[in-house]
């Protein structure tokens, strides 16, 4: 299997002001090949989504090293924070593509694609702001969907929307899903993650703290919450 | 991304934020012209109306001056705080922080079109205006864009390091305001040496100068000057874009940590 990524004993860590840090990711190792389906759980503030986004290049690790293989591209595949609110879900649709590197020529013609998937009728040319959040969701994960990078990392976008709008959601990522694209999945619907992901990490504190196959990291994580309680 | 690409997201993201903006206000695209022009008009009314200003065609030699300070003082605010109010995108996808104040600048630029155009048929049809040289504002106007780009880009930056900046900064505008020569005529200091620094120290006031030379004196500025000027600004924008090359690891990290 062609290795597409590469953590080797990454950490990062966030300055909180008053000359505290708050270690966000520590020490992490992890190898990621093409049609690997990583999924990913643990608590809320455990270095999940700060993994993603050392991964997607966004955050540059203080310690360790990234490796990607040579011409390799990952996405971010979040809900949406950066849409403009004053702006129309297709303007920001056609922002979106622009910034997933799309030429002009190449957003306007995906628009029509990513209208007819969010199903959003005339409100796709309506302000953000008058959006629940469920419509939201679905702008979000119809703009992201159509980039063509190698290493998807999906972030909650598919823990969002009406029961059928998460099933189509999920049924569009898994054609996604070829053998060549690796994809890491962050959500705290386990069934979800059970279902798409075949190996899943456990983070706690920002370590991992358990890895293997999927429905056992799942069994540890649901042991460990309740321990807690 | 390649140059047109990137070219291309720095003008649509510029486009769309004037477009939402408008879209916030009953007048909408109007405030481009009301807003420079109520400025205009405060300050007529204090300086000429109150204070009784003697500069000759007074109301024409303030529009030049403050709608040239207005282009730079808000396309450098609005650039600083670009990077802090786009973090929603930061958050998502790796990009050239330097996009966000550079669209600012670009805003910027699409307002100020607006407001010269004004300005020129003001001009024009009120037979104040020298038109013989006026090809030079195309110049001038981008020599101007390379020195906002070069302060958006390094404000941005440093209000992004510590917010604090911001008040500096708009402080600084404030300074700039009143040695710049916008309500008075910088010629108009009697010590030789003392005006030849201010026009060589302080690039805005050079292009306050400069502007009016073109538009209300029908003359052309001088070259020493306008070689300066450019080289000012030119050092700026190659210092602007080298702190992105040094820091573009670290910019993500200190806006999304905060």
């Amino acid at each position: 299997m062609t290795r597409l990524l590469t953590l080797d004993s990454v950490s990062l860590s966030f300055d909180m002001g008053a000359k505290i840090r708050y270690d966000a990711v520590s020490s992490i190792s992890l190898q990621i090949a093409a049609g690997d389906r990583v999924g990913v759980v643990g608590a809320n503030g455990s270095g999940k989504s700060t993994l993603l986004k050392i991964m997607a290049k966004i955050f540059e690790p203080e310690a360790g090293h990234v490796e990607w293989a040579p011409n390799v591209t990952a996405s971010l595949l979040t809900l949406g924070l950066g849409f403009r609110p004053d702006l129309s879900g297709r303007d920001n649709a056609y922002l979106s593509c622009l910034l997933m590197g799309l030429s002009s020529k190449a957003a306007s013609s995906c628009l029509n694609e990513i209208e007819s998937f969010c199903e959003l009728g005339s409100f796709f040319d309506q302000p953000v702001k008058y959006y629940s959040t469920g419509m939201r969701a679905r702008l979000a994960f119809g703009s992201a969907l159509l980039n063509q990078s190698q290493v998807l990392l999906i972030d909650e976008v598919l823990s969002v929307g009406d029961g059928v709008f998460r099933e189509k959601a999920k049924q569009a990522l898994e054609e996604q899903l070829s053998p060549e694209r690796a994809a890491i999945i962050v959500s705290h619907n386990l069934g979800q993650i059970s279902s798409l992901a075949d190996t899943a990490i456990l983070m706690e504190r920002g370590e991992i703290s358990a890895s293997g196959a999927v429905d056992d990291v799942i069994e540890t994580y649901q042991r460990s919450t309740v321990t807690s309680r | 991304m390649n140059t047109i690409q990137y070219l291309t997201l720095i003008d649509t993201l510029a486009r769309f934020h004037l477009r939402g903006e408008a879209r916030q206000f009953y007048l909408g695209y109007f405030w481009w012209l009301l807003e420079p022009a109520l400025y205009i008009a405060v300050f007529y009314i204090v300086f000429q109306l109150l204070l009784e200003n003697r500069q000759p065609e007074y109301l024409y030699f303030l529009a030049v001056g403050k709608l040239t300070f207005i282009w730079f003082s808000k396309s450098v605010l609005q650039a600083s705080l670009s990077i802090e109010t786009n973090k929603g995108l930061i958050s998502q996808v790796k990009i050239s922080k330097e996009v966000f104040p550079l669209a600012a600048v670009q805003q910027g630029l699409y307002r100020q079109l607006a407001v010269f155009s004004f300005l020129l048929a003001l001009l024009f049809l009120s037979g104040k205006g020298q038109f013989h040289y006026w090809l030079w504002l195309l110049p001038l106007m981008f020599v101007q864009m390379i020195l906002i780009s070069g302060v958006g880009l390094l404000s941005a930056l440093a209000v992004c390091w510590h917010k604090d900046f911001q008040h500096l900064i708009q402080l600084g505008m404030m300074f700039l305001l009143f040695v710049s020569g916008v309500f008075w005529d910088v010629n108009a200091v009697s010590d030789a040496d003392v005006r030849r620094w201010l026009l060589l120290i302080n690039p805005l006031a050079a292009l306050i100068d400069a502007y009016r030379q073109i538009l209300l004196l029908g003359s052309l500025p001088k070259a020493g000057v306008m070689s300066v000027l450019l080289c000012q600004s030119l050092f700026l924008l190659a210092i602007g874009v080298g702190a992105y090359r040094i820091f573009h690891s670290r910019i993500a990290l200190r806006v999304l940590s905060r």
